[in-house]
């Protein structure tokens, strides 16, 4: 078995601080992410990382599927790997539905799962002392997950009724307009719900989901991830016994490559029932890295060009309040994902007004330096906001996994804050003018359709 | 590992005295109590509680105590400005608040240990220092008027109902007969030479105690402890908290408000706290029969599962605020009187009669039956290891020890598995019969058509009820004794208030 440890140190400041007198490569040592933990390899290709904390009796346990919308490359099978966090939960040889219930319930267990676009997401947080059953039930699901053919027709009915309920919201539509447009031949081009001629479909695909189960539950897309009142060796034993027989795959899939966009696009959305209007403003941005200084330098942009401290949101929100939220930026992907402001605007005709103040915004960050202490006090500020937020094991685990689905450590996050440190105002700059051109630029609006008369040339 | 948890009563200067024993020194007047929580956390978390809240607010001054709360924790100290607090804090991601109830008022931040020094000089300056500006005296104020006239009356049924029962049970004269906020007329007239004298009075070393979790470096917790001796000394304060008997019979209020539901809470006082004997015992039975936002309790089966009536049912033995938006309670609302409490989430008014009957029909089978064996069973095993999920936090596992420092229990997991442990189904349902009366219900409603509501309860005559789906004829031969179930009110039993009456 391969094997190694990473051990990091965890403890009090107060160790910290002597360790900082004892050697001068010390302050590089000063973590965001500073619990100690341990990374083991299964042979057959699944992970297990271990992060025992102090918060007394209970476990939380991930399980992270690199699998999302994104592996979706087959045309007419968008979708499937969202439907899988629902058939998940259907039984397995083992275990009928009630009996895992069961388990969960006895263990007081807190349970849920999501998908994204990267990766699909199993979490539960119980009492330590089920871990086994608990992994047991887990264990069951990942390997022998069972579903007859009804079932299966439930199931992917209340994923329609999932999209139905969604496509209530205009977020869902302007969201889906947007990747469309956005993306051409990559699978970001459709979101993680799928598009909705796939989704009805999915009833008559029962075979295809057992060949997605196929391909993507093996262990080498899975990691583990345990967090609290738990040990390595403790951990790694149970996934011996539940998971050391599981078989390796074979399946790669070959994402499609994004060509470069040539020309700015727009586009907007007739709602059909009364709404505030909105509006995106989205740029093709960056790869999730942790040694591209670059990427680094568009979240701290976000945060200083379109965060709640900015002058934008400032203005438009609080002065002037013609908008009622705004929010931009980025989420970490594989592959580069746009870079989007998003407002919800009060009234339909200040529409262009705000997405001429999103654009001005925009250039201004391409022309001009910022501050060096606004710089340093946004930097800070992520850096602690990101620190603050582990405050238990289950919070620490959820913080964990978007890094253990990109880079399969949490050392990966340790990285990417060190790089934040080294971005200068210069490099705010040059981020700005590689991606925010003209021909990487699209612009999506959205109104009422009756107040499609006043949309002003849109 | 295992938490280290230790509560020590750091008498100032103890270590020094001890070690120094032979000749008789003067006693050092008692400093701040402390609740100690390290861990290895980069995490520090505060939590400074003080043994003061709302039942200390003096008649005809009622929001005082929580309008000084709020000008430590949302206002300027002396040396800085709240605009310049808030600056301060930005890079630290970071906040300081209150929370005040009956007996206790909480001020609670956290920070990571790189900013210990920087963010504890800035809220030990709020806290011992504050600056009691007048700018800032008029906004907390306007925000405290705001929260009952616009949050409390007009926006949110549920908490509305929820307070409504309270001061149905306690009578305006009773410490905790009014909610913390105060009351309009009362807020309105407060200054801020009000707000100094609370603050004098009540914000002593004998009231405080200094709640610390997380790495934070050795020594530190001595320093605030010295600190926090700037404060007056003073004495420790009780208030006469015992629940007022209650008249016997059921008493309803309807509170009139233009709304598209009507939310209903019921409840009375039992004359047990956390600590004492028989509170295990309760526990259990609140949990059985409306484990807060489960789906597996009992009301909620029955109310929601299998009749569609709203969105919950819950039930309680201790004050639960903010029950729409937590999954688990705050801690530090420790309280020497509780009531019981049964939240029926709003319901289409046309099923309003038929709810509370059904609400009622299904309390009065408990109090009648008891619990089963097996119920009783699975109830203790999830409520032993549910414990844990309310301590999953620093912040919580902090909050909660200074809980258990208040009612003189173990630490709460501790506490909860012991008793728990102990506990039989014999108990649990003797605990049914002794404190579970149905004889002195009250309730709180809110609704549109108050007046209908009022006549149909006084009428009693049977409330059918409106499905939206087909249900099993098992359910509906269940639903012909509740619609005909007998409200024991008398005329003037049931009263009807507008909204804008209430906490007035």
């Amino acid at each position: 078995m391969k094997k190694f440890a990473v051990l990091m140190l965890a403890l009090a400041v107060l160790c910290l601080y002597a360790a900082a007198q004892d050697s001068p490569a010390a302050p590089q040592e000063k973590k965001v992410f500073s619990y100690a933990y341990s990374i083991d390899d299964l042979p057959n290709g699944m992970r297990v990382i271990t992060v025992p904390t102090d918060s007394p009796n209970l476990v939380a346990l991930y399980m992270v599927v690199k699998t999302g919308s994104r592996n979706e490359v087959e045309p007419g099978k968008s979708g499937f790997a969202h439907l899988f966090e629902h058939l998940m939960f259907r039984g397995s040889k083992k275990y009928t539905p009630e009996q895992a219930e069961e388990v969960l319930r006895r263990a007081g267990a807190s349970s849920n799962a999501y998908t994204t676009d990267d990766r699909t997401v199993y979490h539960a947080v119980f009492s330590k002392e089920d871990l086994d059953r608990m992994m047991d039930v887990q264990a069951n699901a990942f390997q022998h997950l069972q579903y007859s053919r009804d079932a299966y027709k439930t199931e992917t009915g209340a994923v329609l009724g999932e999209y139905n309920k969604n496509s209530a919201n205009p977020i869902s539509k302007l969201y889906e307009v947007l990747r469309e447009t956005a993306y051409t031949k990559h699978t970001y081009s459709h979101t993680t719900m799928g598009y909705i001629k796939d989704i009805e479909d999915m009833p008559n695909l029962y075979d295809y989901s057992l060949e997605f189960y196929n391909r993507y539950y093996r262990p080498e897309y899975v990691t583990m991830l345990a967090v609290g009142d738990v040990q390595r060796d403790q951990v790694l034993a149970l996934a011996k016994k539940h998971y050391g027989d599981w078989k390796r795959g074979s399946y790669v899939a070959q994402i499609p490559a994004e060509p470069p966009q040539t020309s700015p696009q727009v586009r907007h959305v007739d709602w059909p029932t009364p709404t505030l209007p909105w509006v995106v403003v989205a740029y093709r941005g960056a790869a999730y890295s942790d040694s591209d200084k670059q990427a680094a330098a568009l979240d701290l942009l976000a945060n200083l060009a379109f965060g709640q401290n900015s002058d934008l949101y400032q203005k438009l929100v609080l002065k002037e309040q013609k908008v009622a939220t705004m929010d931009g930026g980025q989420d970490m992907r594989v592959d580069p994902e746009l870079f989007a402001v998003m407002a919800r605007v009060k009234d339909v005709k200040d529409v262009n007004y705000v997405r001429d103040q999103i654009l001005a915004t925009y250039k201004q960050f391409a022309e001009t330096l910022v501050p060096a202490d606004r710089l340093a006090a946004t930097r800070s500020r992520m850096r602690y906001d990101f620190a603050l937020s582990m405050d238990s094991s289950s919070a620490i685990a959820g913080a964990l996994a978007p890094y253990i689905a990109l880079r399969s450590t949490p050392e990966t996050i340790n990285r990417r804050y060190a790089l934040y440190e080294q971005v200068s105002p210069e490099d705010i700059r040059e981020a700005a003018r590689k991606f925010f051109t003209e021909h990487n630029q699209t612009v999506v609006t959205l109104s009422t359709k009756a107040n499609s008369s006043e949309k002003g040339g849109l | 590992m295992s938490i280290r948890y230790c509560i020590a009563l750091l008498l100032a200067g103890c270590l020094t005295a001890f070690a120094a024993d032979a000749a008789p020194k003067p006693k050092p007047a008692p400093g701040p109590a402390t609740v100690l929580l390290p861990t290895r956390s980069p995490l520090i978390t505060f939590r400074l509680l003080f043994n003061t809240g709302s039942a200390s607010d003096p008649q005809g001054k009622e929001g005082l105590a929580s309008l000084t709360a709020a000008m430590l924790s949302d206002a300027g100290s002396r040396t800085m400005t709240y605009a310049q607090i808030n600056e301060a804090m930005y890079p630290m991601a970071t906040s300081f608040n209150s929370q005040v109830d009956k007996e206790m008022s909480v001020f609670v931040g956290t920070t990571h240990s790189d900013n210990l020094e920087r963010y504890y000089t800035i809220i030990r300056d709020m806290v011992l220092d504050p600056g009691f500006r007048e700018d800032d005296f008029q906004r907390v104020k306007t925000d405290a008027v705001n929260f009952l006239k616009v949050t409390l009356r007009s926006s949110n049924d549920e908490e509305l109902g929820k307070e409504v029962l309270y001061t149905m049970i306690y009578p305006p004269t009773h410490p905790y007969g009014h909610v913390n906020a105060g009351r309009v007329s009362t807020l309105e007239k407060l200054t801020l030479d009000d707000v100094r004298n609370f603050y004098k009075q009540h914000y002593t070393q004998a009231a405080l105690v200094v709640g610390l979790a997380g790495a934070y470096p050795k020594g530190f917790e001595q320093r605030v402890v010295a600190d926090f001796r700037k404060l007056p000394a003073g004495k420790a304060q009780k208030v006469n908290a015992a629940a007022p008997a209650q008249k016997p019979g059921m008493q309803i209020q309807i509170v009139q408000r233009q709304t598209r539901s009507t939310a209903i809470s019921l409840g009375f006082p039992i004359d047990q706290v956390r600590g004492q004997k028989d509170w295990p015992a309760l526990a259990v039975v609140a949990s059985y029969l409306g484990q807060h936002r489960s789906s597996s309790s009992y009301l909620y089966q029955q109310l929601r599962e299998l009749r569609g009536l709203n969105y919950g049912d819950y039930a309680y033995v201790e004050y639960f605020p903010q029950g729409m938006y937590r999954f688990e309670p705050a801690p530090n609302l420790g309280r020497r009187s509780q009531i019981f409490q049964i939240w029926i989430r709003p319901v289409d008014p046309k099923n309003g009669l038929f709810t509370l009957r059904a609400a009622l029909y299904e309390y009065d089978k408990l109090v009648k039956n008891g619990m089963s064996k097996e119920t009783f069973e699975s109830t203790r095993e999830f409520l032993g290891k549910y414990a844990n999920v309310l301590t999953q936090t620093q912040d919580a596992q902090l909050g909660y020890a200074l809980d258990s420092n208040f009612y003189g229990t173990p630490e709460f997991p501790q506490y909860m598995r012991e008793q728990l442990s102990r506990l039989t189904l014999e108990d649990v349902n003797r605990a049914i019969k002794k404190y579970l009366k149905s004889d002195a219900m009250r309730i709180a409603i809110v609704t549109e058509d108050a007046e209908g509501l009022r006549k149909g309860i006084l009428s009693n005559l049977p409330s059918p009820v409106t499905y939206t789906s087909p249900k099993p004829q098992s359910v509906l031969e269940e639903d012909k004794t509740i619609q005909a179930y007998t409200i024991p009110a008398k005329d003037a039993d049931v009263k009807v208030v507008p909204a804008e009456q209430v906490f007035e």
